[in-house]
């Protein structure tokens, strides 16, 4: 029973600054911290305090300025940009708070995108496979709408989709529900704990809400580039039965 | 990324943005479709006068002196026993010596000046000059230099309006003459001129004009024209004492050319237009590509967020790059089509009111052209499609994802 499992994420002294000419800003001042597969993690911090640039560089969209990145044990910070692609196209996947979604096309254009650049899987089992991606998030029905057609909420899992169909090792999810209205926000977030719950999917959720960060089993709360407290001790919210946001 | 999918990315990101794919492809729309156009009204054109010259000219030899068409060249070289020699060579058929009589002519208060051939009736056989009314010129006429004259259609008209000319005396010069025959027009409008002359006989010419050497002769030839040509070059050396073993043109005193050469000079002066207006159609291209080349760096710009969703989802440089260059390649030969198709269209059209214009006028479609265009279209895609296809490629999936 003691065996030792390599965590999906480790972090070792993590630092990011911007450049801009001579002017160094600096935004991650040391991250250090372990994701395990299966986690449903919250990074919580006010507005500026680099949630967004750390899940970017944990995201393989940037890079640190120094400090180490492990994915399943292995350092990143030397890959290639194909190499790069390679690991977004199969490993991660990410939710916007924006949405970004392709506008003028259909659902399932939109779910099916990420396959095209998928090295592995076939392109005659893109289809099912975003089918079935957009049925966990609840749209069959508007598979062959526009995007441009749907509600906030619905473009949401829509995005949603698009990450699972991959069936990433983890996905990142920026402020999800920041564009969304009360219901909404919290149909996004039921999607996203049943994910976690019934499938095991590993999940990180960016949000600058202590209410919205509690669907999550832990919070990692950061200030000023800082983790200023990482924690399970509270109660995870249900998105199922939760009653006062609707 | 398989091909297909690059294709399938570029059609359904170029559907989307239907409004900017058809000003993209606008410009190679007009360019492809002028080239076309150009290209195939010139060579109908040329086509058409090469059709007209044709249709009298085959078998024709003419031999002038090279004052006719040079400065400084001799315009007395021909003489009468020049004519006779020819006429006895046996790759030689019908001759007609001319003796031109340059005076105006006019009948009452009427005044035209037509060319005025002295000749026989042989001219006429040579040329398929046909008769409308009365009779040609017969060798009795030459012999009795009688004042008779035949005259072209348009003249006709010019000098007698509805009033029938047989019987009538027409002044030339001093001297009157009694119109004979009228000819028939020869229906074709880039040689009007043909239906302009006035023709009387040879012998009455020379004794009108004093002179003693030939203005020019024409003749048809017995089967193949060089051999003629050839015939008649050294009998006229021969007789003229010209030593001319390196058959240079510049010490001969006359000229015999066949009227099938001169096409082949007409057809490349209208060869040199054609590419000339081809070369002016290209240039739109260009502009075209350029606009093209705009248009896609602008919408680089406004797809950045695209861009890097695409990334942020495995795309690599090489696939955006891929796709960006086929969009602008499927688009600019979309309206290559396009362009080739409204081009050959009002090609068509164009032809169509010429044919009304002009009585007979055939559509020549280069196809030569239409590939060219097609190439150029295609070139310009990939050349001016390349440096925005690039700075997509390059953009960070972060710029383009903090965009807002
Ligand atoms: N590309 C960039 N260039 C310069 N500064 C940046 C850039 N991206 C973010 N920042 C700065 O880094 C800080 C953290 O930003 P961000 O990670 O987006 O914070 P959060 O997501 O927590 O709101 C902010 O002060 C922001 O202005
Ligand atoms: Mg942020």
């Amino acid at each position: 029973m003691l065996k030792k499992v390599v965590p999906l994420i480790e972090t070792v002294d993590l630092q990011k600054s911007y450049f801009s000419g001579d002017l160094e800003t600096p935004v991650l001042h040391g991250i250090d911290f372990v994701i395990q597969e299966g986690e449903f993690v919250s990074i919580m911090g006010p507005s500026g305090s680099g949630k967004s640039t750390l899940m970017h560089i944990l995201g393989f969209l940037d890079t640190p300025t120094s400090g180490s990145y492990l994915f399943r044990g292995e350092k990143t910070r030397v890959l290639e940009d194909d190499a790069l692609a390679r690991i977004r196209a199969t490993r991660v996947s990410f939710v916007f708070q924006a949405f970004n979604l392709l506008p003028r096309t259909t659902v399932l254009e939109n779910v099916i995108l990420p396959l095209l650049y998928h090295p592995t899987i076939p392109a005659s089992e893109r289809e099912e496979r975003a089918m079935k991606a957009i049925a966990e998030v609840g749209l069959t029905e508007r598979t062959t709408y526009l995007t441009n057609q749907l509600s906030g909420g619905q473009q949401q899992r829509v995005a949603i989709a698009r990450a699972l169909v991959t069936e990433p090792d983890i996905i990142f999810a920026d402020e999800p529900t920041g564009n969304l209205d009360s219901a909404s926000g919290l149909q996004v977030m039921n999607v996203l704990q049943e994910l976690h719950d019934h499938q095991g999917s590993t999940i990180v959720l960016v949000t600058h809400e202590k209410a919205t960060a509690e669907y999550a089993a832990r919070i990692i709360q950061l200030l000023d580039g800082r983790i200023s407290s990482d924690s399970r001790d509270f109660k995870r919210k249900d998105a199922k039965t939760n009653t006062d946001l609707k | 990324m398989l091909l297909n999918d690059t294709i399938g990315s570029a059609a359904s990101a170029l559907r989307a943005h239907k409004m900017r794919s058809a000003l993209t492809m606008l410009g190679v729309i007009i360019g492809v479709g002028s080239v076309v156009l150009m290209v195939s009204v010139g060579k109908s054109f040329q086509r058409y006068i090469l059709d007209q010259i044709a249709s009298f000219s085959s078998n024709l030899v003419e031999v002038y002196p090279t004052g006719f068409e040079k400065f400084g060249g001799s315009t007395d070289s021909l003489t009468e026993d020049d004519f006779r020699a020819v006429e006895k060579l046996t790759t030689v058929q019908t001759v007609a010596p001319v003796i031109f009589i340059t005076e105006k002519t006019t009948y009452g208060s009427e005044e035209l000046s037509p060319w005025v051939f002295g000749t026989t009736k042989n001219f006429f056989a040579n040329y398929g000059l046909k008769l409308q009314a009365g009779r040609l010129l017969d060798d009795r006429d030459n012999s009795a230099a009688s004042s008779v004259a035949v005259i072209s259609s348009q003249t006709a008209e010019d000098l007698f309006g509805n009033r029938d000319p047989l019987g009538q005396r027409i002044q030339v010069g001093k001297k009157f003459y009694t119109v004979v025959g009228v000819l028939q027009s020869i229906g074709s409008p880039v040689l009007q001129d043909m239906d302009t002359p006035v023709y009387v006989p040879y012998s009455t010419a020379r004794a009108v004009t004093g002179q003693k050497y030939l203005s020019y002769m024409t003749l048809r030839a017995v089967g193949d024209y060089e051999l003629t040509v050839a015939d008649i070059t050294s009998l006229l050396r021969q007789r003229h004492s010209i030593h001319n073993p390196e058959n240079d043109k510049d010490k001969d005193d006359f000229v015999a050319r066949s009227a099938e050469q001169a096409t082949e000079i007409v057809g490349q002066v209208t060869l040199g237009l054609t590419a000339f207006m081809g070369l002016i159609a290209g240039i739109s291209l260009l502009v075209g590509g350029i606009g093209i080349m705009n248009i896609m760096l602008v919408s680089v710009t406004e797809r950045t967020k695209e861009i890097g969703l695409r990334k942020a989802v495995g795309a690599r440089r090489s696939d955006i790059l891929r796709q960006f260059l086929f969009e602008a390649v499927f688009l600019t030969s979309l309206g290559g089509v396009i362009g080739i198709l409204l081009g050959t269209a009002l090609g068509l059209f164009l032809s169509a009111v010429a044919a009304k214009l002009l009585g007979s006028f055939t559509f020549v479609l280069s196809v030569k052209a239409l590939f060219a265009a097609m190439m150029m279209a295609m070139g310009t895609g990939l050349v001016f499609g390349l440096y925005p296809a690039k700075k997509a490629a390059s953009l960070s999936p972060m710029e383009a994802i903090r965009w807002d």
